[in-house]
């Protein structure tokens, strides 16, 4: 095989010049014309294997190729529909329809059994040869799923759904010859067996060989807004097509369309869901409809009776130290929303609602209807196989690369001023990549090759040091990784790691050189970025080795600037200090006298910077994020949902609620007082020279310390913790 | 407030006026032909002097109230009401002359007694029972959450049990379970299961919803430890990690009861001391109306 210099194969395909991506089957670059080539054992998110056959093609060969694993090589030409090659499927088709079951239990129950539609397409109802059964009973002692080993062609689907795509690897082929087959485990019935019944054999099975015992009825809603579509119906939308029927009668109620009227709210910021929204047709408004502001504890402290309160403001307002002045909001669509006006249009063909549909974090924003809307509303399931068909990824992809790369990328302030031409340049050349929780992106002291920008989900980056991994930072929409090997053109400097599941731009190493070629300030920024990055990671781990540590200082003590630590020997449990700081930020505390213990000292609830920042990780609208300072900042665009509040394991964050006039959605052009919500954490009450907490205790119990300074006076022999303090 | 080396400037300055108010006392009680009165100049400064203390002291309830406002730390008012307060009987006591007078008086006297009494109790118990609390009670949580505790760790002990038993009536309390609890489930014989379930609802159950008080066998921990071994001899090894988190949870319930004592003991107190301090102010008052008046 030989490519031209842009890494493209020139080929023939049914009389038609096409240029692929060299490595490309043959199969896919067919499906890429349109080209449809019938299969059996292959499945898109599966490796090929090419057992069935029925792929086969005519490339000029001695022998038909499958093509589902034959890759494309310069001047082939390619016969995918010769009469030798139907003549050659026909005789496959038949040969397996001799040992079929006709009609198999998947025949009967959704009939779309793909062997016996192949049969009916081939006009083919008795068969020339004779049928020979394996001689293995029906298997029903898994509580959902029936095994018919008669049904199975062999193709190894379940085989590779088992292993590659969930990772159980209780399924595998057993014995040789005639008596091949399926087994679980070793050869154990499937009920005994370790199979978990995530089902993904039984969705993956072209056949009845795997079939649902239970239809689980997963409704999502009843009434009559909830409409349930027929699986044939389902099937004829093109990105269903190919989505096993048995899978869509099994969830039948989990995808239902859904029409929504002019005005009427599709989903609210801040609401849990577990769904996502597919836009058949209509037009959708989302918008952030919480105040653009951060809390601000402010007071008339020079007055004798001076308090201080709480208020919201804008950050043209109240500028804060590391203020970042990004002017794109990332939210769970494929559009960013305007800072100064949160307000963006979908449209027919969009998909929204992905984080929470996979990862069940809340609405990023409010969706309300523009124009009379048809949706489909559908759950994880649904969602996830529909993730998997490569029609549906590639419709959703040349989506994003027409409407949201553009604003995505702009949406970072290092690449603001790439120009429209560049974007545009990029537009076929950068690719979408999927990653499942817990799967590494990119691991430290690999080769750096690419740079990611992260269109879904949350990242977590790790570096190795003597003594174990950790954490560096958790990165959500529109934050990037990967360019510090690339700048340096070096190997990876840590290990990135999807938490949940997560979508990447993906730039290669040649796109992002001849960015920084192009474009030296951003090289310059990019470069800024990094130093600053490098020095507050050679800050952490000097603090880290300089320091003996222990159980407790491994849990984020050592991190943190300050600290309140109440001294346990001298504390009454008055909770005159969570009254105070109740009173300092109307009624609303930010303490909590609960905590870790060190010694007799109790580390009372305040931001302690963690060394694995749990509050970071869900935030739908990536809000809250770290300052260089490592202390914990929330943008203006918090939404109030409380999901930092509530993954902070110290109860350290804290949802205040105000009363703000905002725009009635239920009738446009009006506004109303509503009681919205904003997640704020201790500010020290900067604004005294004493926290109020420290100040109202009154039984010298309360100290707001500087942990490194005072935890290495207290691990010195003979340590007074008075000098400490 | 724990009384340490810290206090040392107030109690250098609280000897120096008791030296200063005593050794003037003296001097005025020697030199006066009527012994000393509250009514002379320097009984009246003395009366004016401890009513200032006490006023003083009084209002470090009024300093509490607004914990925000910059009037002063509130250990210096902690501080001044301890050693005032206690300063505030000597001087009242000078300005009496040491008698107790009239029913109103003799009434002031012996609240101001009980009062200063009852403060220094009270002084005591801040310095050593907190100290206790750290110690004895490790898994202490905060006072008003301990019902809510109490509920989850009923709900824990359901699930243990149901698990344990293979019963699946305690469904519903799992719910409020603090955290999954991973059981192995064991086939237990039905004599086993039976004595499991019987010590559990006749036993613990009771004791987790605080029944029995500390006369419950599992409120001791010597006689809790023989109920846990003579139990683990009726049942297979496989349920030792449950009966060791049945146990936990008893000890649990044990320290919260611990807790609970010692909270009551260090702010119970106060509900003698808080009262008759305002009734001291209040009748110090009526007192100082009368004494001017007439």
């Amino acid at each position: 095989m030989s490519a031209s210099a842009n890494g493209l194969v020139e080929l023939t395909i049914d009389g038609n010049k096409v240029s692929v991506a060299a490595g490309t089957s043959v199969f896919d670059a067919a499906r890429m014309q349109g080209i449809p080539i019938p299969t059996l054992c292959h499945q898109q998110n599966e490796t090929p294997v090419g057992v069935c056959r029925m792929c086969v093609v005519d490339v000029g060969a001695r022998v038909f190729a499958a093509s589902c694993v034959r890759p494309v090589e310069a001047g082939m030409v390619v016969n995918t529909n010769s009469e030798k090659v139907q003549r050659a499927r026909r005789t496959l088709v038949e040969l397996l329809m001799a040992d079929h079951p006709s009609p198999c239990t998947r025949e009967q129950h959704s009939g779309d059994c793909e062997l016996e539609a192949m049969a009916h397409r081939d006009n083919i109802t008795r068969t020339r040869f004779a049928p020979h059964s394996t001689g293995r009973a029906k298997d029903s002692s898994s509580p959902s799923i029936a095994v018919d080993f008669d049904s199975c062609i062999l193709c190894d689907r379940c085989v590779r759904g088992c292993g590659e795509i969930r990772d159980h690897f209780v399924l595998a082929r057993m014995g040789k010859g005639t008596v091949a087959g399926i087994a679980f485990d070793d050869q154990r019935a499937m009920g005994e067996s370790s199979c978990v019944s995530c089902g993904e054999c039984m969705v993956s099975c072209p056949t009845g060989a795997l079939t649902n015992k239970i239809f689980t009825h997963t409704a999502l809603g009843l009434g009559p807004t909830f409409e349930n579509v027929p699986v044939e119906e389902l099937q004829q939308l093109p990105f269903f097509k190919g989505v096993s029927g048995t899978f869509l009668s099994l969830n039948r109620g989990a995808v239902v369309r859904r029409q929504f009227r002019r005005g009427e709210i599709i989903c609210r910021e801040g609401e849990y869901g577990s769904t996502a929204f597919y836009i058949l047709e209509g037009k959708a408004r989302v918008s952030i409809s919480n105040p653009m502001a951060h809390v601000k504890t402010k007071g008339v402290v020079k007055k004798f009776l001076g308090k201080l309160s709480s208020k919201l403001a804008q950050r043209q307002q109240d500028q804060r130290d590391e203020e970042t002045y990004k002017r794109w909001i990332p939210i769970d669509a494929p559009v960013d929303l305007e800072y100064d006006n949160p307000v963006a249009e979908l449209n027919a063909g969009d998909l929204f609602g992905e984080m929470t549909c996979m990862s069940l974090y809340p609405r990023s924003a409010t969706v309300r209807a523009e124009t009379d809307c048809t949706m489909l509303e559908m759950l994880r399931n649904v969602l996830d196989i529909m993730q998997r068909n490569k029609t549906f990824r590639a419709q959703l992809e040349k989506s994003y690369r027409q409407r949201a790369l553009d604003s995505h990328l702009r949406a970072v302030p290092v690449f603001a001023e790439l120009t429209d031409e560049f974007i545009s340049s990029l537009r076929e050349s950068v690719e979408l990549a999927r990653y499942s929780p817990g799967q590494v992106i990119c691991r430290q002291g690999e080769p750096a090759d690419s740079f990611y920008l992260i269109r879904i989900g949350f990242v977590k980056v790790t570096q190795l040091h003597m003594g174990g991994e950790m954490v560096m930072a958790y990165l959500s929409r529109s934050e990037y990784f990967g360019e510090t090997g690339l700048l340096r053109e070096d190997v990876r400097t840590a290990t990135c790691t999807a938490l949940d599941h997560v979508e990447v731009v993906r730039i290669g190493a040649n796109d992002f050189k001849r960015m920084l070629a192009e474009f030296p300030q951003v090289r310059e920024k990019l470069e800024a970025v990094e130093q600053e990055r490098m020095k507050m990671n050679r800050a952490r781990l000097a603090v880290l080795q300089n320091v003996p540590l222990d159980d407790f200082l491994t849990q984020g003590l050592m991190e943190a600037q300050s600290l309140l630590l109440l001294d346990l020997t001298s504390c009454t449990r008055c909770d005159a200090c969570v009254r105070a700081c109740a009173d300092a930020h109307e009624g609303v505390t930010r303490l909590v006298r609960e905590g870790l213990r060190f010694d007799h000292y109790l580390v009372a609830t305040s931001c302690r910077q963690c060394l694995d920042p749990l509050c970071m990780v869900g935030c739908p609208v990536g809000s809250i994020r770290r300052r260089n300072s490592l202390e914990v900042i929330i943008e203006d665009w918090c939404i109030g949902c409380g999901l930092c509040a509530e993954n902070c394991p110290y109860g350290n964050i804290n949802i205040h609620p105000f009363n703000v006039m905002v725009e009635d959605l239920a009738s446009p052009g009006h506004r109303k007082a509503m009681v919205k919500q904003k997640a704020t954490s201790c500010d020290l009450c900067t604004e005294y020279a004493e926290p109020s907490c420290v100040y109202a205790c009154p039984h010298d119990a309360a100290h707001r310390v500087d942990p490194r300074k005072f935890f290495a006076e207290l691990l010195k022999p003979g340590a007074n913790t008075d000098k400490a303090r | 407030m724990r009384i340490d080396r810290t206090h040392r400037k107030w109690l250098v300055a609280s000897l120096i006026i008791l030296g200063v108010a005593s050794a003037i006392y003296v001097f005025y009680a020697a030199r006066s032909p009527a012994g000393p009165s509250g009514g002379s100049a320097v009984g009246f400064t003395f009366g004016m002097v401890g009513s200032a203390f006490m006023v003083f002291a009084g209002l470090l309830a009024a300093r509490k109230k607004l914990p925000v406002v910059r009037l002063g730390r509130a250990q210096s008012w902690m501080r001044g009401h301890l050693w005032l307060g206690l300063l505030s009987l000597p001087m009242i006591l000078f300005h009496g002359g040491f008698r107790f007078g009239g029913p109103l008086t003799s009434v002031l006297m012996i609240l101001l007694i009980i009062v200063v009494a009852s403060g220094l109790f009270g002084a005591a118990l801040q310095h050593y029972m907190p100290n206790m609390m750290t110690a004895e009670v490790q898994k202490e949580t905060i006072f008003e959450q301990i019902d809510h505790v109490r509920t989850g760790m009923i709900a824990d002990a359901d699930a243990l049990i149901a698990a344990t038993t293979g019963a699946s009536d305690a469904g519903a309390t799992r719910q409020a379970a603090r955290a999954p609890i991973a059981v192995q489930t064991v086939a237990l014989t039905q004599e086993a299961a039976s004595a499991l379930s019987n010590f559990y609802v006749r036993e613990m159950r009771p004791f987790l919803h605080n029944d029995g008080g500390e006369r419950h066998p599992l409120a001791d921990t010597g006689s809790a430890r023989a109920i846990f071994v003579e139990l683990r001899t009726l049942l297979p090894g496989e349920t030792q990690d449950a009966m060791k988190s049945l146990e936990d949870i008893c000890e649990e319930e044990r320290q919260l009861r611990r807790q609970t004592r010692l909270h009551h003991w260090l702010h119970g107190w106060l509900m003698l001391h808080v009262p008759l301090s305002f009734a001291l102010l209040l009748l110090g008052c009526v007192h100082a109306f009368m004494a001017l008046r007439y």
